[in-house]
């Protein structure tokens, strides 16, 4: 059941990802034309993924919380005795990263959802472009995790 | 006025006391994963690994919530800088590496 679950947590993520990438990028380098697939990119109207990035950033979170104990007695122990302290690591980093992302949620929301003066637009960048990056860091350190027999070639 | 005035000043505590209560061991419970039992505050490990992770994130809410709420009344006639809302997180992000330097310095 735990690698089902790590499954819908992994595709969960992979919305997550593409959502917060678009906002993010309609934030930070919006588009003066439509035109081509880059500018088309971050064209999109970034306040709209507003409300489906924190959603799909709770259910991701809540899912990843409820798979949690199955990697921390099982895989954790295992790259402990592997001597992989790093991979651990990068691993108790992503732990940190998205609980801090979690209590910015709310923040988010009000940013793009309530807020409309010059100080908003600051705190949208910043916010979209931190979570968007947690969320990055995150998918990538899980897949080194859950790929770190076949890395190492053991 | 409303609740989300204090959105901001609720991430920007959240992130520093979920901060402390990981690194100082304030979580409010702490799981044992292969008994699938819970236990308050810090506890040692019985036949296994013991969890914090979920105990300091019930601390950060419950204080973060708190203080949140608290600091309403006074933001009738003010408002709350933005900033603080991405500011404080980002600085407690940036510390996190180093509290983790353990696993990558060895």
């Amino acid at each position: 059941m735990y690698t089902f679950l790590l499954i819908i947590h992994g595709l969960l993520a992979v919305a997550l990802l593409g959502g917060l990438t678009h906002q993010a990028f309609a934030t930070l380098w919006p588009a003066r034309s439509s035109g081509g697939f880059v500018s088309a990119y971050r064209s999109v109207a970034a306040a709209r993924f507003a409300n489906a990035n924190v959603l799909l950033y709770v259910v991701t979170f809540a899912l990843g919380s409820f798979i949690y104990p199955a990697y921390r007695v099982s895989v954790r122990t295992w790259v402990e005795n592997a001597r992989l302290w790093h991979i651990s690591g990068l691993f108790e980093m992503k732990e940190q990263a998205l609980a801090i992302g979690l209590g910015m949620l709310p923040f988010f929301w009000l940013v793009w959802k309530r807020e409309d003066s010059a100080q908003a637009e600051s705190a949208r960048k910043w916010t979209t472009g931190m979570l968007c990056a947690i969320v990055w860091y995150s998918f990538l350190a899980g897949h080194i995790v859950n790929n770190v027999r076949g890395l190492y070639g053991l | 006025m409303t609740v989300t005035k204090v959105f901001a000043i609720f991430a920007a505590v959240f992130a520093v006391v979920y901060t402390i209560a990981f690194e100082w061991h304030w979580e409010l419970f702490s799981y044992h994963p292969r008994l699938g039992t819970f236990g308050w505050g810090q506890q040692a490990s019985i036949n296994g690994p013991v969890m914090s992770w979920y105990g300091a994130l019930a601390t950060a809410v419950l204080v973060a919530a708190a203080i949140s709420l608290a600091t309403l009344p006074f933001l009738r006639k003010r408002s709350v800088p933005l900033w603080i809302g991405w500011a404080v997180p980002l600085a407690c992000l940036a510390i996190w590496p180093w509290f983790l330097r353990a696993f990558f310095i060895r």
